[in-house]
């Protein structure tokens, strides 16, 4: 049956979607800013687990911790350089530092596709899949085996993710910092390296996802372009700054398009989301779950 | 600094007389270059000159930082290309209309995203720029998808097509000089600063902001038009968010919220673009690279360092030593 | 008829009653003073006068014209202005050049405002700091100005919310001259504040709340002396 089978690789597609705008939720979540070089550490995980997979001739299964890993350390720099100026009283920006963010991610987006397509070439790369079987079915639903085994990743992740967040020591930290700054530091925790951690685990879980759909995808320099807008549409739907908002309005919006690829129009199916990111935060800015507060 | 050279209307002042001094300097460069591919090249330097001017406007000197300028030059320039593909409309009918349609798109769009700031805006915009790219893209039988629609010309003559365009960029300066210069512009600079703020003085902020999105994007509108008039070929590519990026790594790199950065930052960022294609693509590597460390260190961009103001504040003890 | 009037405003916000059923009005010349802890619901009551904020029930009256439904530019056209706690001013033009937006957005001419200005920086002795970027002025410098903003055109009556919040004592000085000083020509004020000296000195007559309610009114010794304003700031044991 046609509508079980979009369902469940709508929900596949959605844990890739969560994966990504998870991480830009947090960085939401504790800055206030929007990071337009998300869709990058994406391309950066995925252009890692390829090349470390052929050029190291390593096998897959340690090309994608590592993907991960220089995820992490991207997302850590980017932080370490150029978020600093939005906490830390720079005065120059001072009343615009939404607008700061706005530029400096916008060009540092630019600056990591047009490096990458220097380094690499502009041409897509072929990655290794982690597992040999492609495609089989189960009852009437079509499934790829490298799809399958990705979302099982991605679904751990989340899990895990979300059990980091709510249970361990760190997990509060980045909570209390998200929710009041000024008053987490005054509770001795320190802003700045919870700071670091969330991006740092933002670039991880991007990069991951990115590596994961690599021998899916065939990434080529602006392959973070499209799942960033996505992310984008996540994040406001589930509402600017909540994790779980993001989590369930990825899988919401992978089943939506889904359905009206083929139901509607395959060619309009981004454009869907797009409209119903103008309309949510035209008429219901704090999303599915998040807080109100969408002016300066 | 605590002179009264820091005065608004002596800023903008030194500022006009800069940017007009960019203008006479191009103005005479066709005496010096006759090769037509060259002279291409510094028209449409002029165009995206044209584009920096009125994201600036709304960015620079109003505060909203939208991510839709080049979707408006597309949607200028579709606007002129579809009334003559489809009505045989001619360019004296079709570029105005391209002026008034983008004008009220952006007067619509700015009322209806009023309450938003920073990064809400930025998606908003971003979103509508995207829409409108892809619903173009994907018009086949209206618009011809990817493929473009032909735009007639108006006129053969490459020095013509350069005087022209350098007319208009003159005439735009002009206008924003005068505005600037007005209570209008000045309301602009105190929405940009605290539109709250600013209701409570009494500035109609509604107003005002949909004056500002609907000019700007008029003034994008009018340069697409025009740029496929030159280039006789309109695309959906004139929208890509590539080109908004470049649009707003120009403003900030030239200096933004003044009327000479933007002009400089487009001649700088395109000219030497070319220039350094030729060494080896590099380009868009090297002025990403400079969009980020401007906006990091240098918020005022070139113009602001020619005129030593500093991106760091002095306190106001300095000043009054200073000025004792 | 009083200038600016409130009829039994209220406002919740979730469950709470942030203000609640609350009247009082104010002279034409007269300087109010509006006090009470914090929590009390003094800002809330200010935010709705000067139309940042919807009432749930009540209305506004102001010149005998009823006000509740208008927006803060509308009110400000029609001489309410407001200062905020966090001071307002417009950071990357210079000191001089927000007197002359403040001047033309009330509709003086550009000349007009010039000349206004260069009366009030004087007045407000920062003829030495007229060309900074009004970022870079101190706080109470920063306080001044908006004073200097507001009454660039003398509003028929200004509302004051806490402007001597974490100001210098000199400062403060100074500002509480510039409030006699326009007293005296006649112009009308509600003060919203925490400063009990200033206010007894200021105010001849107080409005307090507690809990969002009225609790008190009239001359302001009296009000401050009175059992229930003093449980309201100090609980209820400490009456001897």
């Amino acid at each position: 049956m046609l509508a079980l089978d979009l369902l469940v690789n709508g929900l596949i597609i959605g844990l890739f979607y969560a994966l990504m705008a998870v991480g830009l939720a947090m960085i939401f979540g504790v800055l206030k800013v929007v990071n337009f070089a998300h869709g990058e550490f994406y391309m950066v995980g995925a252009y890692a687990y390829v090349l470390i997979s052929l050029k190291l001739g390593v096998s897959p299964w340690i090309a994608l911790p590592a993907a991960a890993a220089a995820g992490a350390a991207i997302g850590w720099l980017v932080e370490r350089t150029l978020m600093r100026p939005l906490y830390s009283g720079y005065a120059s920006w001072s009343i615009m530092k939404d607008e700061y963010a706005v530029v400096v991610t916008f060009g540092l987006s630019l600056l990591l596709i047009n490096l990458v397509d220097k380094i690499v070439g502009p041409y897509p790369i072929r990655g290794p899949e982690l597992i040999e079987t492609t495609r089989f079915s189960i009852g009437p639903i079509m499934l790829n085996g490298q799809k399958l085994i990705a979302a099982g990743i991605s679904l751990a992740l989340l899990t895990g993710l979300a059990l980091f967040i709510k249970r361990s020591l760190w997990g509060r930290q980045i909570q209390a910092v998200a929710q009041n700054r000024l008053g987490a530091s005054l509770a001795g925790i320190d802003a700045t390296r919870t700071t670091s951690m969330i991006f740092a685990i933002a670039g991880l879980l991007a990069a991951l996802s990115g590596a994961l759909l690599a021998p899916v995808i065939n990434p080529s320099p602006d392959v973070g372009a499209f799942p960033a807008i996505k992310s984008y549409v996540i994040v406001v739907l589930g509402g600017m700054g909540s994790i779980w908002g993001a989590m369930i309005a990825a899988l919401l919006l992978g089943v939506f398009e889904a359905f009206f690829a083929v139901y509607v129009s395959y060619a309009y199916r981004d454009a869907f989301g797009l409209m119903l990111l103008i309309l949510v935060l035209i008429f219901r800015p704090q999303g599915l779950f998040g807080e109100k507060g969408r002016e300066v | 600094m605590s002179t009264p050279r820091n005065l608004w209307v002596n800023r903008l002042r030194t500022d006009f007389r800069a940017a007009l001094g960019l203008l006479a300097v191009l103005a005479c460069v066709p005496f010096f270059v006759s090769s037509p591919y060259s002279l291409g090249i510094v028209i449409v330097s002029m165009y995206f000159a044209m584009l920096a001017m009125g994201w600036n406007l709304l960015a620079g000197f109003t505060g909203q930082f939208s991510l839709a300028p080049a979707a408006f030059a597309m949607l200028g320039a579709y606007t002129t290309g579809l009334l003559d593909y489809h009505w045989q409309a001619p360019l004296a009918i079709g570029l105005p209309a391209a002026v008034l349609g983008t004008a009220l798109v952006g007067w619509a769009l700015g009322r209806l995203i009023l309450r938003l700031r920073g990064p809400y805006l930025a998606l908003t915009t971003l979103s509508f720029a995207e829409i409108a790219r892809v619903v173009i893209s994907n018009s086949h039988e209206f618009t011809r998808g990817d493929q473009g629609l032909n735009v007639p010309t108006l006129m053969q003559s490459r020095v013509g097509y350069y005087y022209l365009f350098l007319a208009v960029l003159a005439l735009m300066l002009v206008g924003l000089y005068l505005l600037m210069r007005s209570k209008v512009g000045r309301f602009w600079l105190a929405i940009r600063d605290d539109s709250i703020g600013a209701e409570t003085r009494g500035i109609d902020v509604v107003r005002y902001k949909t004056l500002a999105f609907g000019l700007s994007c008029a003034i994008c509108g009018f340069a697409g038009a025009l740029y496929g008039t030159f280039s006789q070929l309109v695309s959906p590519e004139l929208g890509l968010l590539l080109q908004t990026g470049l649009v707003i790594s120009m403003v900030v790199i030239g200096g933004i919220g003044t009327l000479t950065g933007p002009i400089l930052g487009a001649l700088l960022v395109y000219l030497s673009s070319e220039w350094l294609r030729e060494i080896g693509g590099i380009q868009l590597i090297v002025f990403s690279a400079l969009v980020i460390i401007f906006a990091r260190f240098f918020r005022t961009g070139l113009w602001g360092l020619m005129t030593h103001w500093r991106p760091r504040p002095k306190s106001a003890a300095d000043a009054a030593k200073e000025s004792a | 008829m009083s200038l600016l009037m409130t009829k039994n405003l209220s406002k919740h916000f979730g469950g709470v009653s942030a203000v609640d059923d609350v009247s009082f009005a104010v002279e034409e010349g007269q300087i109010l003073g509006l006090i009470g802890p914090n929590g009390s619901g003094k800002t809330t009551v200010l935010n709705m006068l000067s139309g940042f904020l919807q009432p749930d029930a009540g209305e506004v009256v102001f010149a005998e014209e009823n006000v509740t439904r208008l927006t803060t530019v509308e009110l400000a056209r029609r001489g309410l202005l407001r200062m905020f706690q966090m001071t307002r001013v417009f950071e990357r033009i210079s000191t001089l050049d927000n007197m002359l937006v403040a001047g033309m957005a009330m509709g003086l001419t550009e000349k007009e405002t010039g000349e206004r200005a260069q009366v009030l920086i004087e007045e407000l002795a920062m003829t030495h700091v007229q060309y900074l970027d009004a970022g870079q002025l101190s706080g109470g410098q920063r306080k001044l100005l908006e004073f200097g903003m507001c009454f660039i055109k003398p509003p028929r009556i200004a509302l004051l919310d806490e402007p001597f919040a974490a100001v210098h004592p000199v400062m403060r000085e100074a500002m509480a001259n510039f409030i006699r000083r326009r007293h005296a020509m006649g112009q009308t004020f509600l003060l919203v504040s925490h400063d009990m000296p200033i206010v007894v000195e200021l105010c001849q007559r107080s409005v307090c709340m507690n809990a969002g309610k009225v609790i008190a009114v009239g001359p302001t010794r009296s009000v401050l002396e009175s059992t229930p304003v003093i449980e309201a700031y100090l609980g209820s044991s400490s009456h001897v």
